[in-house]
């Protein structure tokens, strides 16, 4: 077990970049009870705007002038995706059975990983993303890339916003109010289809920043990376109890911590030698979905949803 | 028709259809400046459909709601910002939010502030939010609430939810103030104490339109009080008009056979 803080420290990292994910799935959940299916492919198509702005930009351009440029473009792509599908796909089923835009957000997202396989050249095979260049930080037995550093820092900025915004602005309290009784909301005077767009906006962009870290951390971009990522993320969202959104970040972090444990140590358990490695961590994310589903099925932080639903 | 002699709310012959059932039938009702009118009715009569009609909730099926000599639009937070607001019969806080944040809300249409100078922390947004918390805790203290400004809403024992609920429709600074039901459930001091807070509240230049089964509060309260049975306007008037009327007294105590059981008492006090 003596790289316990190093396997700690991957998972926390791994689990930030879930948590900013999973705060699109709840936002939205949290207003319209909707799981957006599509989101992962929110992060997908804010990875390409980043990587197109970083491709448009002369070749030189120091990675610390291109970055602000590619979250910028990443966070305007995702952003429009994501409110002109509120506008054109999901606001018209507004008041239809539930299953109607589950099934939309589905072939929604069918359709964003086309059109970027499509139009984008050379969308077929994974296309190279920047990293931060340098060697990895070594903090005692702690090494972390260079890369991740945008993860640590934004992560935990975005979150002290988001928690800054929904408890201490008008906006942010017209949110809450809508999450928890749209009618009485609108006769409060709050325009909802504007807090639902809000939603929808807020949860793109944190996806574009969650896609600029992945590209970072990874090296690439393609354009099916948004299907095991939301799918991760959405875990995450559940785990912590959706439409919270503390639970949110929670969630991706205990999702990457068990994530990081359960491949680093479940081979080491006697009778579970052959469970062990990468392979199986995508397994072992889903099970912790399984077992929270079964024991708590609200959640980490939720709370009972029955009185809602 | 002059601003001067036109009534703050003019309701004519709004009729509400669901399907087949018609809940309102063409019901006309004005509201001054300064006025306080009541709405009785038995239950299911339309009394809290009619306050829907009139909050933009539902859209009527004919007729038209004017408010200061406007057509009103048909969307709740437009009503809202036209200046009409409304308390529930069912109380409706939101109840996981705290009793200043309630307010808060309820403030919504009256403050402006732009999602940029929000994020940038402009002073233009310190300044819009302290604004808003000033007004908010003012309301609070009117309503004899400023000490729990911070508990949860949903912890507040019931009189006070309903008098929060009073607070957080007060935030909008409206014209007119629909209060459905405000006294339900409440003991006899309670009631006497919103009382004194409708003729606070009308003192303040607040017309106001309130649905209530206790009648010795509506004659307490009311310029003018209108009945509503099964949807129709059936008598509109003073105290005297209304309690001698035959019409209203059948609709209340059922065939002439049982009026003279003595579960009347108090509707004809």
């Amino acid at each position: 077990m003596h790289d316990l803080p190093q396997q700690l420290a991957n998972g926390l990292i791994l689990g930030a970049l879930y948590g900013l994910v999973a705060i699109g799935y709840t936002m939205v959940y949290g207003i319209v009870q909707l799981i957006n299916f599509a989101h992962g492919e929110i992060v997908m198509v804010g990875g390409f705007g980043a990587l197109t702005a970083y491709l448009a930009l002369p070749g030189g351009t120091t990675l610390w002038l291109a970055l602000p440029l590619m979250l910028i473009a990443g966070i305007l792509v995702s952003t429009l995706t994501a409110v002109a599908a509120e506008r054109f796909a999901y606001r018209p089923l507004r008041n239809a059975p539930r299953l109607a835009p589950l099934i939309t957000a589905i072939g929604l997202s069918i359709f964003l990983q086309q059109l970027v396989f499509s139009f984008y050249p050379d969308a077929k095979k994974a296309r190279v993303f920047p990293k931060i260049p340098g060697d990895p930080f070594s903090l005692g037995s702690v090494t972390v890339q260079r890369s991740d550093l945008f993860l640590i820092i934004a992560a935990p900025l975005c979150m002290l916003a988001l928690g800054w915004f929904v408890t201490r602005t008008r906006s942010g309290r017209a949110m809450q109010a809508t999450s928890q009784d749209p009618d009485t909301a609108k006769l409060m005077g709050i325009d909802t289809d504007r807090i639902i767009v809000m939603a929808f906006a807020i949860g793109a962009a944190f996806a574009a920043v969650a896609a600029v870290a992945y590209g970072l951390r990874s090296g690439q971009v393609d354009f099916r990376m948004g299907f095991i990522l939301g799918l991760k993320a959405f875990t995450a969202a559940v785990l912590g109890g959706i439409g919270n959104i503390y639970g949110a970040m929670l969630g991706g972090l205990a999702l990457g911590l068990a994530e990081a444990l359960a491949t680093g140590y479940i081979q080491h358990l006697p009778g579970m030698h052959l469970f062990g490695g990468g392979a199986w961590k995508d397994v072992w994310a889903f099970v912790l979905l399984i077992l929270v589903l079964l024991v708590r099925p609200q959640g980490l932080l939720g709370e009972r949803v029955a009185d809602r639903a | 028709m002059t601003t001067t002699t036109a009534p703050l709310l003019d309701v004519t012959g709004v009729t509400m259809r669901f399907g087949g059932l018609t809940a309102v039938n063409d019901v006309s009702l004005t509201v001054g400046e300064g006025e306080i009118i009541g709405l009785i009715g038995p239950n299911g009569a339309g009394k809290t459909t009619f306050f829907n009609c009139l909050t933009g909730l539902y859209v009527p099926t004919e007729g038209a709601v004017r408010y200061r000599g406007t057509v009103l639009p048909p969307k709740p937070h437009l009503v809202t910002q036209a200046g009409i607001a409304r308390t529930f019969q069912n109380i409706r806080l939101f109840a996981n939010m705290t009793v200043l944040e309630n307010v808060l809300v309820g403030r919504h249409t009256r403050t402006r502030e732009g999602i940029f100078s929000a994020i940038l922390r402009l002073p233009r947004y310190h300044h819009a939010e302290a604004e808003s918390r000033e007004k908010a805790m003012e309301l609070l203290a009117f309503t004899g609430l400023a000490h729990k400004a911070d508990h949860l809403a949903r912890n507040l024992p019931y009189g006070e939810q309903r008098k929060l609920e009073i607070a957080r429709a007060l935030a909008s600074d409206p014209g007119l103030l629909l209060l459905d039901e405000p006294t339900a459930g409440m003991n006899p001091q309670e009631t006497r104490a919103a009382e004194e807070l409708v003729f606070a509240i009308r003192d303040q230049g607040v017309s106001v339109l309130v649905i209530e089964h206790d009648m010795r509060f509506i004659f307490n309260l009311c310029d003018r009080t209108a009945v509503l049975v099964q949807g129709q306007k059936i008598v509109e008037g003073d105290r005297a008009t209304v309690q001698n009327d035959e019409r209203v007294i059948s609709a209340y105590l059922g065939a002439p056979l049982e009026s003279t059981t003595p579960a009347a008492p108090e509707d004809t006090q």
